[in-house]
C-alpha cells in the first residue's frame, strides 16, 4: 500500500463526493408526479463518498512505514504507447480506420520489442485491413474510410 | 414439468447453426483467455462485448442478444477450464481461481503426470460445470417467481445487499471497496435522469446526455487497464513448461477423484450463488475441505490428484452458480456477471424475474447453450490441450497493442464517436492506477451496472410512501434483506478488531 497514492486518492475522491453533491443542489428538486426529485440520490452518494474519503485519510496515517521493494517500471515503452494511442483516438475520424489502425499497431509491437520490423509491418498490415474487410465489406459496418486526399 | 419443456425450447435456440458457431467460438476464446496468463475472465469478457455487438448487428435485437450472451457466457465459463492448463504445466496461474491448482498440479506434472491432472481438471470442470447447470434449470422458475413478488422496497434493500455482498469480499481495505462502489453508483447518475428526464451532471456536452456507456467503462478499466499494467510491470514467463505425456489418468487416479469432483461441484456451486463470493473463494473452500475429509492430508502439496480435482471443480460450478442470482434476480454477484449483465442491458434484456417471462429464449437458449459449451470444452481441453499450451508461448510484443487496437475498434464500432474512445483511454489509465493501489474494480462496475436500477426503485418506493425513509423497514422481507446487508458489513469489521484475518476476494 503506498501512502502517498492512497492520501492523493482520499483527497481526490473527497473533492470529487464534495462536487457531486454541490452540482446535485442546482438540479431541479422536484419531479412532476415524484416526492424524490433527481438532486436527491447523487447528493446522498456524494455524501457518503466525502464520509468514506475521511476515513480513508483516516487509515493513511495508520500506514506502517513499509517500503515494499519497487520493480523498475517500463516508462518509455508506456508513453510510446499510450501517446501513440491518444493519436490514434485523435487521427481516427479524419485519416482513416486502416490507416491509424496499420501506423499504431507498427510503433505498438516496435515499442514492445525492437526489431522484427517486416513482420510487425506484416501483422498490422493483415489485422488493419482484415478488421476494415470483415466488418465494413461482409458486415455491412461503419469504420472511417480511407482520407478524403487518397480517394 | 414446465421447466423441462422450456428447457427443451431452449435447445432448439441453441442448436441453430449460427448459436452453435458463438458457443463454440465463445468457449475457443474463453480456453485462450484462461490459458493467457495476465488476461482475466472479466477482461476478455468485456473485451468482446463491443466485438459481439458488431457482429451480431445483421440479426434482430433478440435473437441478437441470445447470441451475444451464449458467446459472452462461453467466454466465462471457457476461462475457468483453460485457468488450470497453465497452472498445472508453468506454475503460474491463468486466472486467480487456478491459484490452489498450481499447489499440487504443478507437483503433478514435474513428476510426469502432466496429462492426468490436466484430464482430470477438465473432466471435473465438466462434471462441475454439469451439476451446476441442472441446479439452474431446477432453482430459476421457483426463485424467479419469489423475486416476482418483490416490490420497489424489497428491491432495493436486495440490491443494496448485493452491493453489500461484492465490496465487503472485494480487495484488502473495505473502506476502499466501499469508495469504488459509490463512485460507481455517482458515474451511474450522469446522464438524462430516467425518471423525470431533467439533465444531471452533463454540463452541455451533448455525448454525456445518454450518461457514461458502460461498454467503454469496462473495456477500459479491464481490458486497457490490464495492457498497461502488462507494459509497465515487465512479466517474465521463463518457466519451463512441463512435458504433457499420456493424457488419460490411471484407474486408480480416476477413481481417486470422484469424491473430490463430487463434493467440489456442490460446494462451488453455492459459493458461487453467494453474491460477493465466486470462483476463487470457491477453489480455496474446496481446497481445505478435501485436506481436512482427506485420510492422507499430508500428501496434499505433493502432486495428489484430489488437490486438482477438487478446486478445479468448484470454480467451474461456481461460475455456473453465479449465473442463479443474475438470470432470476437481476443482481450480479461478481464482476464478470456485472459484465455480463451490463451487456444484456445494452440489448434492451432486462436480468430478473421477469426475464423468464419476457425472453424465454434468451434465458433458456443460454441455459441450454451452457450445455453443449461444456461438451465442447471438454473436447477441446482433453484431446486439444496439447495445441492449447501452445497459447502459453504467444509473445506479449504482438498480444498487448492487439488488444489495444480491438479494444479500440470495439468501441469505436459500437458508440462511433471519438469521445467514446477518448474516454476509453481514460478509464484505462484510471483502471490501471486505482488496480495497482488496492482499489478493487469489480465493484465500481457493479455500482455503474445497479446504479439506475438502484435509484428508480428508491424513488419509486419513496413515492408510494409520501417520501417517508421509514418504509424500507416496515416491508418485513425488505427488511430482512436490509438486516442481512448490515452484517455482512458489520460481522467482517467485528472479526477483524478481535484479531481474526478473513478471507477476501482479491479478484472476481
Amino acid at each position: 500500500m503506498s501512502k502517498t497514492f492512497d492520501r492523493i486518492a482520499a483527497i481526490t475522491f473527497l473533492a470529487v463526493g464534495a462536487l457531486f453533491m454541490v452540482e446535485s443542489l442546482r438540479i431541479s428538486k422536484s419531479a412532476y408526479g415524484s416526492a424524490v426529485g433527481p438532486n436527491v440520490f447523487p447528493f446522498l452518494l456524494g455524501l457518503i463518498l466525502v464520509l468514506l474519503s475521511i476515513k480513508l485519510l483516516f487509515e493513511t496515517a495508520r500506514y506502517a512505514h513499509s517500503e515494499s521493494e519497487k520493480q523498475p517500471l517500463q516508462y518509455k515503452k508506456f508513453f510510446i504507447i499510450l501517446l501513440a494511442a491518444v493519436f490514434y483516438a485523435a487521427l481516427l475520424e479524419t485519416v482513416g480506420y486502416v490507416i491509424t489502425t496499420f501506423v499504431f499497431l507498427v510503433i505498438g509491437f516496435q515499442a514492445m520489442e525492437k526489431g522484427g520490423l517486416w513482420k510487425s509491418v506484416l501483422f498490422a498490415a493483415c489485422f488493419s485491413l482484415g478488421v476494415y474487410g470483415l466488418y465494413v465489406k461482409l458486415l455491412q459496418g461503419t469504420l472511417p474510410s480511407w482520407p478524403i486526399w487518397l480517394q | 414439468m414446465d421447466a423441462l419443456t422450456f428447457l427443451i425450447d431452449g435447445f432448439q435456440t441453441a442448436l441453430q447453426p449460427h448459436n452453435l458457431f458463438f458457443a463454440f467460438l465463445g468457449v475457443l476464446i474463453g480456453t485462450a483467455v484462461g490459458v493467457l496468463p495476465g488476461i482475466g475472465p472479466m477482461s476478455g469478457v468485456a473485451l468482446l462485448i463491443p466485438v459481439t455487438a458488431s457482429m451480431t448487428s445483421g440479426l434482430d435485437p433478440a435473437q441478437a442478444a441470445t447470441s451475444s450472451i451464449i458467446l459472452l457466457a462461453g467466454v466465462y465459463y471457457g476461462a475457468m477450464y483453460g485457468g488450470s492448463t497453465t497452472s498445472i504445466l508453468l506454475n503460474t496461474p491463468g486466472e486467480s481461481s487456478s491459484v490452489v491448482t498450481t499447489l499440487d498440479g504443478y507437483q503433478m506434472a514435474k513428476q510426469g503426470r502432466a496429462g492426468a491432472a490436466l484430464a482430470i481438471a477438465a473432466i471435473g470442470s465438466f462434471v462441475a460445470g454439469l451439476v451446476s447447470l441442472i441446479a439452474l434449470v431446477l432453482l430459476a422458475e421457483p426463485l424467479s417467481n419469489v423475486a416476482l413478488k418483490f416490490g420497489p422496497a424489497e428491491y432495493f434493500s436486495l440490491m443494496l445487499l448485493g452491493l453489500a455482498a461484492v465490496s465487503g469480499l472485494a480487495g484488502n481495505s473495505m473502506t476502499k471497496a466501499w469508495m469504488m462502489t459509490v463512485f460507481g453508483l455517482l458515474l451511474s447518475t450522469i446522464g438524462l435522469d430516467n425518471v423525470s428526464g431533467v439533465a444531471r451532471f452533463t454540463y452541455n456536452i451533448s455525448f454525456l446526455y445518454g450518461g457514461l456507456e458502460f461498454l467503454t467503462v469496462a473495456v477500459g478499466l479491464f481490458a486497457l487497464g490490464e495492457v498497461f499494467k502488462a507494459i509497465l510491470h515487465k512479466e517474465k514467463n521463463d518457466g519451463e513448461i512441463a512435458k504433457i505425456g499420456r493424457i488419460l489418468p490411471s484407474k486408480a487416479e480416476a477413481k481417486e477423484s470422484v469424491g473430490p469432483i463430487a463434493r467440489g461441484s456442490l460446494l462451488g456451486f453455492f459459493v458461487g450463488v453467494l453474491p460477493g463470493a465466486g470462483a476463487t473463494l470457491a477453489s480455496f473452500f474446496s481446497y481445505i475441505m478435501e485436506k481436512k475429509l482427506s485420510k492422507t492430508p499430508e500428501k496434499f502439496g505433493k502432486g495428489t490428484i484430489a488437490g486438482v480435482a477438487a478446486p478445479e471443480s468448484a470454480n467451474n460450478a461456481a461460475s455456473g452458480g453465479a449465473m442463479i442470482p443474475l438470470l432470476t434476480l437481476g443482481i450480479p454477484g461478481s464482476g464478470t456477471t456485472a459484465i455480463l449483465m451490463g451487456a444484456l442491458i445494452m440489448y434492451n434484456v432486462q436480468p430478473g424475474p421477469l426475464l423468464f417471462d419476457e425472453h424465454p429464449d434468451v434465458a433458456w437458449g443460454l441455459i441450454a447453450s451452457m450445455f453443449i459449451g461444456n461438451v465442447m470444452l471438454l473436447i477441446l481441453n482433453m484431446p486439444l490441450v496439447k495445441i492449447f499450451a501452445k497459447i502459453i508461448e504467444t509473445p506479449t510484443k504482438y498480444l498487448l497493442p492487439l488488444i489495444v487496437a480491438i479494444s479500440v475498434f470495439g468501441v469505436y464500432a459500437v458508440q462511433v464517436t471519438i469521445f467514446d474512445v477518448f474516454l476509453l483511454i481514460g478509464f484505462g489509465l484510471l483502471g490501471y492506477l486505482l488496480a495497482q493501489h488496492d482499489f478493487p474494480l469489480a465493484p465500481l462496475v457493479l455500482g455503474l451496472v445497479l446504479g439506475p436500477m438502484i435509484e428508480n426503485n428508491m424513488r419509486r418506493a419513496l413515492t408510494a410512501s409520501n417520501g417517508d425513509f421509514m418504509v424500507f423497514f416496515e416491508k418485513p422481507i425488505s427488511l430482512v434483506l436490509l438486516i442481512i446487508a448490515f452484517l455482512w458489513i458489520v460481522v467482517p469489521f467485528i472479526m477483524k478488531l478481535k484479531g481474526k484475518s478473513i478471507i477476501v476476494n482479491e479478484d472476481m
